[in-house]
Parts: C-alpha cells; sequence; structure tokens
C-alpha cells in the first residue's frame, strides 16, 4: 500500500474548495454550533446538554457532510476518476476524511466553548473526541459509499444520525425494557459515561473500557468501508 | 513488435444477456487501433474490462503483459489514461482546478496543464468552471485529463462524439502527435470516418462479437466492387468494371475526349462494416 502526504494534501485541497462552494451541504455546519450557543445562553450545564452538541457535531458533520461529499463525488463519477489515478485507497479515503475531520474538530471545539463546557481532565476527553470523530467519519464514508446519489444519501443518513446523536435519551427506558440495554455500547453513549466519569475525578485506567468500545466500532466501520470501497472499483 | 493489450476469449454475461463474447484481438505497442461498432454493441464493456472497472466473465486480458489484475496497484495506474462517456469532473471547480488536482496526483509539475490544455485548444478558457462548459468543452477537458500525463496506454471511448469539425480536427492532430511520441491509443467510436482518419488497424464489433479485424487500406481493397465511376464531358456518370471489357470502353471514351473524370469505386469503412453485419451505425 502506497501512501502519499502530496496526494492525501491535493484531494483535501480541492475538497476544500469544493465545500467552500457548496452552500446546500456547507451551511449545516453552523447548526451544532448555533444549538450550542443557545444552550450556552440558556445555562445548561450537565454533560448530557454538552455532549448533545458533541455529538450533533459528529453526527452533522462527520457523518452527514462526509456523506454527501463522497456521496456527490459517487454520482458525479469523479470518485472513479480518482480510482483510475495513482492514488490509492488509503490517499483517497484519507484525502476525502481529511476535511470532515479539520471541521469536526474545529466545530466540536467551538460549540464545548460556547457552551462553557470545560472538562476535568482535557486530554482524556480530548482523546476520545478524536477517536470519535473518526468513527463518525468513518460511518459517513459507508453510507456515502452505500448511496446511489445524494439525495439518497441525504434520506439514509437521517436514522443513522437520530441514533447516533440522540440515542442516549433511549437510555432511561432500559430499566423498563432492559433490550435497550443495547444502547449503552453506542458510541456516543460511551462518550458520554467517559466524560461523566472523567468529571468525577477518573483517570486513563477508569475509561479504557469506554474507549476500548468507541475504537471497535471505529475498527468495524472502516473494515465495512474498505470491503464497501473495493466493490465500488469495479462496476 | 510487443502488445500493448492481448485479449483471448473475453467474454461478459449480464445474467443471459451477453455484452461481449469470445473477443479475442492483440494491440502492438505504438499503434492506434480503432474498435468500431454502434451503440450498445460491446466497446465500453471491453473498455471497462481493459481498465480493470469491470471484471470479465471469461477469458483473459493482459495489458502490457500482465493481466488486467494488476490496475488495482496504484504505479500501475501512471501508465495508461482513460476517457470514458463516465469521466467526472468536479462541478463547481474551474478547469485548470480540476487539471491541477490529477497533475498533484500524477506527481507532475503544474505547468503540464497549460500544455493539455493547448492539446484540447482551451487554453483560454482555464478559469471557466466545469459547470459552465458546454458538453463538447467538458469532453475536451475530460480528454486534456487522460492526456495530462502523456500515457503509454491512452483508452478513449467516443472521444470526439460531441465535438464540432474544427476541434475534431485539433484533437485528431493532438492524438497523431501523441502516438509520434509513443502512446498507444486504444479508441473505441462508431465514426467510421474518424476511424479512418486515425487508426492503424480496426476491429468491427457488432453485438459483442469481432466481425472482422485489419487495417483500413486492406479491408477497403478487400471490399471493393471493382469498378470506377467516369464522369463524362456532358455530366453524365457510368459505372465501367475494372476489366478488359472496361478498360477497351475507356479507351474509346478517352479517344472520343469525353471522359472528364474517374473515380474509383472503393467502400467507405461504414459500407464494410453495414455489408458485413448487416447492421446500421447508430
Amino acid at each position: 500500500m502506497t501512501f502519499s502526504w502530496k496526494r492525501v494534501n491535493a484531494i483535501f485541497q480541492k475538497d476544500f474548495k469544493d465545500f467552500s462552494r457548496n452552500i446546500a451541504v456547507s451551511i449545516v455546519i453552523f447548526l451544532p454550533i448555533i444549538l450550542a450557543a443557545i444552550y450556552g445562553r440558556m445555562g445548561l450545564d450537565s454533560i448530557q446538554a454538552h455532549f448533545l452538541n458533541i455529538n450533533m457535531t459528529f453526527a452533522m458533520v462527520g457523518t452527514y457532510v462526509q456523506c454527501c461529499l463522497i456521496a456527490e463525488e459517487k454520482e458525479k463519477n469523479t470518485l472513479r476518476g480518482l480510482m483510475l489515478s495513482p492514488a490509492s485507497t488509503l490517499e483517497i479515503l484519507g484525502g476525502k476524511s481529511l476535511l470532515s475531520f479539520v471541521l469536526t474538530i474545529v466545530i466540536a471545539f467551538f460549540c464545548a466553548y460556547l457552551s462553557e463546557y470545560r472538562p476535568a481532565n482535557i486530554t482524556i476527553v480530548a482523546i476520545a473526541i478524536i477517536i470519535s470523530s473518526v468513527f463518525f467519519i468513518g460511518l459517513g464514508t459507508l453510507l456515502g459509499l452505500i448511496a446511489k446519489s445524494v439525495m439518497e444519501s441525504s434520506v439514509i443518513v437521517l436514522p443513522v444520525i437520530a441514533v447516533f446523536s440522540v440515542g442516549s435519551f433511549v437510555t432511561v427506558w432500559v430499566e423498563k425494557y432492559p433490550i435497550l440495554q443495547i444502547v449503552e455500547y453506542l458510541p456516543n453513549v460511551q462518550l458520554i459515561d467517559l466524560a461523566t466519569k472523567v468529571e468525577q475525578g477518573a483517570g486513563f485506567g477508569d475509561i479504557i473500557s469506554n474507549l476500548a468500545i468507541i475504537v471497535i466500532w471505529t475498527v468495524v466501520v472502516y473494515i465495512l468501508t474498505a470491503v464497501v470501497y473495493k466493490k465500488r472499483m469495479v462496476d | 513488435m510487443e502488445n500493448a493489450i492481448e485479449v483471448k476469449g473475453l467474454a461478459k454475461y449480464y445474467s443471459s444477456f451477453k455484452a461481449i463474447e469470445d473477443v479475442q484481438f492483440e494491440v502492438k505497442k505504438g499503434e492506434i487501433f480503432g474498435f468500431l461498432g454502434p451503440s450498445g454493441s460491446g466497446k465500453t464493456t471491453t473498455i471497462k474490462i481493459l481498465t480493470g472497472q469491470l471484471n470479465a466473465t471469461e477469458g483473459d486480458a493482459f495489458v502490457f503483459g500482465e493481466n488486467v489484475s494488476v490496475l488495482k496497484n496504484p504505479t500501475a495506474r501512471k501508465r495508461f489514461g482513460v476517457l470514458t462517456d463516465n469521466s467526472g469532473l468536479y462541478g463547481r471547480l474551474s478547469i485548470i482546478e480540476n487539471l491541477q488536482l490529477y497533475c498533484k496526483l500524477y506527481d507532475l509539475p503544474t505547468s503540464k496543464v497549460d500544455e493539455a490544455l493547448d492539446f484540447v485548444n482551451l487554453k483560454d478558457a482555464g478559469k471557466k468552471k466545469i459547470s459552465t462548459l458546454s458538453k463538447g468543452m467538458t469532453q475536451r477537458v475530460n480528454l486534456a485529463r487522460a492526456i495530462l500525463h502523456e500515457p503509454e496506454l491512452l483508452f478513449l471511448d467516443e472521444p470526439t462524439s460531441a465535438l464540432d469539425p474544427v476541434n475534431t480536427l485539433h484533437i485528431y492532430n493532438g492524438l497523431r502527435a501523441l502516438n509520434n511520441r509513443g502512446t498507444t491509443i486504444f479508441l473505441t467510436t462508431h465514426d467510421m470516418q474518424e476511424a479512418d482518419t486515425l487508426c492503424d488497424r480496426v476491429a468491427f464489433l457488432h453485438k459483442g462479437k469481432i466481425q472482422l479485424l485489419d487495417k483500413p487500406g486492406i479491408l477497403k481493397k478487400q471490399f471493393a466492387d471493382g469498378t470506377v465511376t467516369v464522369e463524362l464531358s456532358n455530366n453524365e456518370k457510368i459505372v465501367l468494371r475494372k476489366d478488359a471489357e472496361g478498360a477497351e470502353e475507356m479507351f474509346q471514351l478517352m479517344k472520343e475526349n469525353r471522359v472528364q473524370t474517374v473515380h474509383s469505386n472503393e467502400p467507405t469503412l461504414g459500407d464494410i462494416f453495414v455489408k458485413v453485419t448487416g447492421g446500421e451505425l447508430v
């Protein structure tokens, strides 16, 4: 597997120019910021409220934007152009994910700032947010590769956004419906659990299981993405 | 001479529909090879198999002596360029921005963009957005992208289908220059005039099967009906056979000073295609 940073950067730069001229998709990145600003002014200061914004950022920017970018490349046959170029799978997917990654991290930071979230241990929370971003972007890539068009991608991404951004609310019914315990293993729920533990003074050793679950989700999503990508290389 | 492409018993089936069947041919290095046939005859299917975009149901295809599966290796992809009907460009970016991306992907200096734009006669349009271009201009940008890295092997699927005669001629000259510098060209078209102008050898594809394969000149001689058309001084046209009887008649007409022009009745590639396949070229 070849890897050239120059090629990754070329795809990133192209995506940046293309994205900045694509109002329909780029406007989406402001939604989590607006929500965070409202929450900050309302004085909502719970981990649930802070991470509603951050998980919304993951879903809207990491997953939705990435899904639309990939689906558009597929629909317009530009992805096939990249596949026929000397760029490797890693370079193409890396380049295609870099813009979403930068946007997700920057917007998550702004959301945290606006909602006045100040984690007790910034290192642990930052690592968890970075890994979660990678997962959500992988999910967006996978859905974008599965969708046949941009229109279809914006439909199939909605239930996924619902589960992975506000799915944590379902945990209140776990006692009544034990089947819903499965929701506790969602990466967004794990991230909230991790952040709650951090606020209670937990160190790395205490949150390792939360991180491990998020990492497992990430690995599974990227394996599926690689399989679907290889299939998309041929008609 | 070494082969750039070698195809043996290639077939592609979509359930019961046979897109191509038992296709067999070789393309020599440095050749311009025309793959001719009407729409739906299997030309694009063949190009897609040869460029690794489609898996064949049966048979083998080799590019530069290696199975086409080698094209899954990104480095091997530097050796060929492709222009197909589904080649895509970024609509919100300019022509230059699109080509610059591919310069970086192919590790080329961005000065190559100017050369490629000159090749397709678009030097003054570089800053135009792709979404504002006509179909013909978009086709020329796609062609510029395909030749940007001066590939050893160039696959062109109907390269001039949307172009006006002036730009078509410009592209022909560019392709000949590229070929003179060593690029092998595999060209599919249903334009028999284009094939006649550009190709060293042509193959006629009909209903997924190759019906005929040879040099255009040889095919024309093979299918010539052995007659000439004589235009007389009174503008009347008569057809004479190229035999002793016809020669005697011609001698008599010339002796009487009644001959204005003489035309050899060579068939066009289009005539030959219709004769061989019984099909129309659409």
